[in-house]
């Protein structure tokens, strides 16, 4: 569904990636890990359209990928960006509104809008406030909604779990489970690798801008050097 | 009574013109994160364009009003895609935005004194001199009818922005131009929009300090009270700016009426001075963290 070849993107003279290439497969649940800095939201941000590929190609559904961000959503990938970015100047439900401001079938709106508030009840109870006065759970919650309010195919998740509390974080993860029974493909990208790991079907390990590993999520978690180097103390807790 | 009334009133009136350029002003700040200098530019070229529209072409007045603001509106637009978009395309620090601002209001202002020169002009008397009473109070024609389109403007600018998907993009972008367009909103078109709308209220309010005043090269120098309106209002937000220019227009014929005329200005920038100090964000302002 998604092919990315040998991508290079660059920060003026600061090379974020050195020629990554990966895909997603339809119905997929991909997650890519990796330390902080090593390019993960470089690498989602240039598939939405916000940096410009030095050198690589990106496509999607076969075809090349549209170059703006607005056509990208178009063609059917949704981004819940690192820090969510929900419009804390709008209502919850303005919020979920925006998500479907390329739609005009106003039927399956609101057959995803009652998706959106099964999946978060908490949204729906909170529709009138202010996006900007929810809890961080909350706006993870809004921000996922919103994105699922774009109705795309494959929906990119940079970081879903960061800074929430522990229990907040096990619940993002078994909402990151229902999001693809609904349907979609997802990339996730995620520090919390162990987690990340245990929901995916595949795996990319990206370190200072280069895939060094990839294969099914299980494999990879059991690599010695994953373990040693991202998994840590979680996974003897975990199991 | 009857003269407090009078003062209100006449306030009033060059209050909701006033808030014609600072919501034009505030919307782009909203938006654009920077004070859009070449406002007053824009709301010359309204005045003269309102002017010309009567005098040279012959036409009547509603024709030369959409005249000037449909000008303004292309004007304003042209000015953000030669002034601003290359900047924004490269991501330029806010300094520079202001910097190719004021070159454009100069550039504006300069190019009106070198083809049709600096003097002062008179529009022709449209609605005639004599005023309709309403109750003790007299009303300018003028003046009635400048708060009565200004009213409609605002209200259909507020309608807009509250209740249309693309009112709704701007509030998005607003806040947040990146996650406007992971909604799909095209914010290259958001900002030519946002500038369009700028763009026409400030062509009404130039016709109608044009009207109300005379037409000259330096009257977008009266932007400085829009923005003074807008900054005490709260940069940003549009009731905001409302309020503030009602206000501004109230305190300012107050002053003039009871002290003197030429406190009026001296008025308007220690109220300015004073809500910076006390009060940064304006009345309505959005806090410094959602607006950094
Ligand atoms: N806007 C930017 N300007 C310059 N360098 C950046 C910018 N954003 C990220 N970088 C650099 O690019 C590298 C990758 O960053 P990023 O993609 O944010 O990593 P991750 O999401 O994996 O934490 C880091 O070295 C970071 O310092
Ligand atoms: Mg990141």
């Amino acid at each position: 569904m998604l092919n990315v070849e040998n991508l290079h993107v660059s920060y003026g003279g600061i090379r974020a990636l050195k020629g990554v290439s990966l895909r997603v497969d339809a119905g997929e649940i991909v997650t890519i890990i990796g330390a902080n800095g090593a390019g993960k939201s470089t690498l989602l941000n240039a598939v939405t359209g916000f940096l410009k590929p030095a050198a690589g190609t990106i496509s999607f559904k076969g075809k090349p990928l549209s170059r703006r961000p607005d056509l990208i959503v178009r063609d059917g990938i949704c981004h819940v960006p690192e820090g969510r970015l929900v419009f804390a100047n709008l209502s919850v439900e303005n919020n979920l509104a925006m998500g479907a401001y390329l739609r005009n079938d106003k039927k399956a709106v609101a057959g995803d809008l009652e998706k959106v508030f099964a999946l978060f009840p908490r949204l729906k109870e909170r529709c009138k406030q202010s996006a900007g006065t929810l809890s961080g759970g909350e706006q993870q919650m809004l921000a996922m909604g919103r994105a699922l309010m774009t109705d795309g195919e494959l929906v990119l998740m940079d970081e879903p779990s960061l800074g929430l509390a522990p229990l907040l974080v096990q619940t993002v993860f078994e909402i990151i489970g229902e999001i693809h029974k609904l349907g979609k493909t997802i990339l996730l990208v995620e520090q919390n690798a162990f987690r990340a790991l245990s929901v995916a079907d595949r795996a990319y390990v990206l370190e200072q801008g280069r895939i060094v590993k990839e294969g099914k999520a299980s494999d990879v978690a059991a690599d010695p050097a994953v373990r040693d180097a991202y998994l840590g103390a979680e996974s003897k807790a975990g199991g | 009574m009857a003269q407090f009334l009078q003062q209100m009133v006449n306030g009033l009136s060059i209050g909701s013109v006033y808030a014609l350029m600072a919501v034009g002003y505030s919307l782009v700040y909203s938006v654009m994160n920077f004070s859009n200098f070449a406002h007053g530019g824009v709301i010359m070229f309204g005045a003269y364009f309102g002017f010309f529209g009567i005098t040279l072409l012959k036409l009547p007045f509603p024709a030369a009003f959409v005249l000037a603001f449909v000008g303004t509106a292309i004007l304003a637009v042209l000015i953000e895609r030669i002034a601003y978009k290359p900047l924004r395309e490269r991501k330029a620090p806010f300094l520079y935005f202001i910097i190719s601002a004021m070159g454009a209001s100069i550039f504006l202002e300069n190019i009106i004194i070198a083809t049709i020169g600096p003097t002062f002009r008179t529009y022709p008397d449209v609605f005639g001199r004599s005023s309709i009473a309403l109750g003790p109070v007299a009303v300018g024609r003028l003046d009635l009818i400048m708060f009565a389109v200004s009213a409609v403007c605002l209200t259909g600018l507020v309608l807009f922005v509250e209740k249309t998907r693309m009112g709704r993009a701007i509030q998005a972008s607003a806040y947040n131009m990146k996650a406007a367009a992971l909604m799909g909103v095209n914010t290259d078109r958001v900002v030519m929009i946002v500038f369009a709308i700028g763009g026409m209220l400030a062509g009404i309010a130039g016709v109608f300090f044009g009207m109300k005043y005379t037409v000259y090269p330096q009257i977008g120098n009266i932007t400085t009270k829009s923005f003074v309106a807008a900054v005490f209002g709260g940069l940003g937000s549009l009731p905001g700016a409302v309020l503030g220019s009602i206000l501004l227009g109230i305190i300012e014929t107050l002053v003039a009426g009871y002290l003197s005329s030429q406190f009026r200005d001296l008025i308007a920038f220690v109220i300015l001075i004073g809500v910076l100090v006390f009060r940064p964000t304006g009345i309505m302002g959005k806090t410094t963290e959602d607006k950094a």
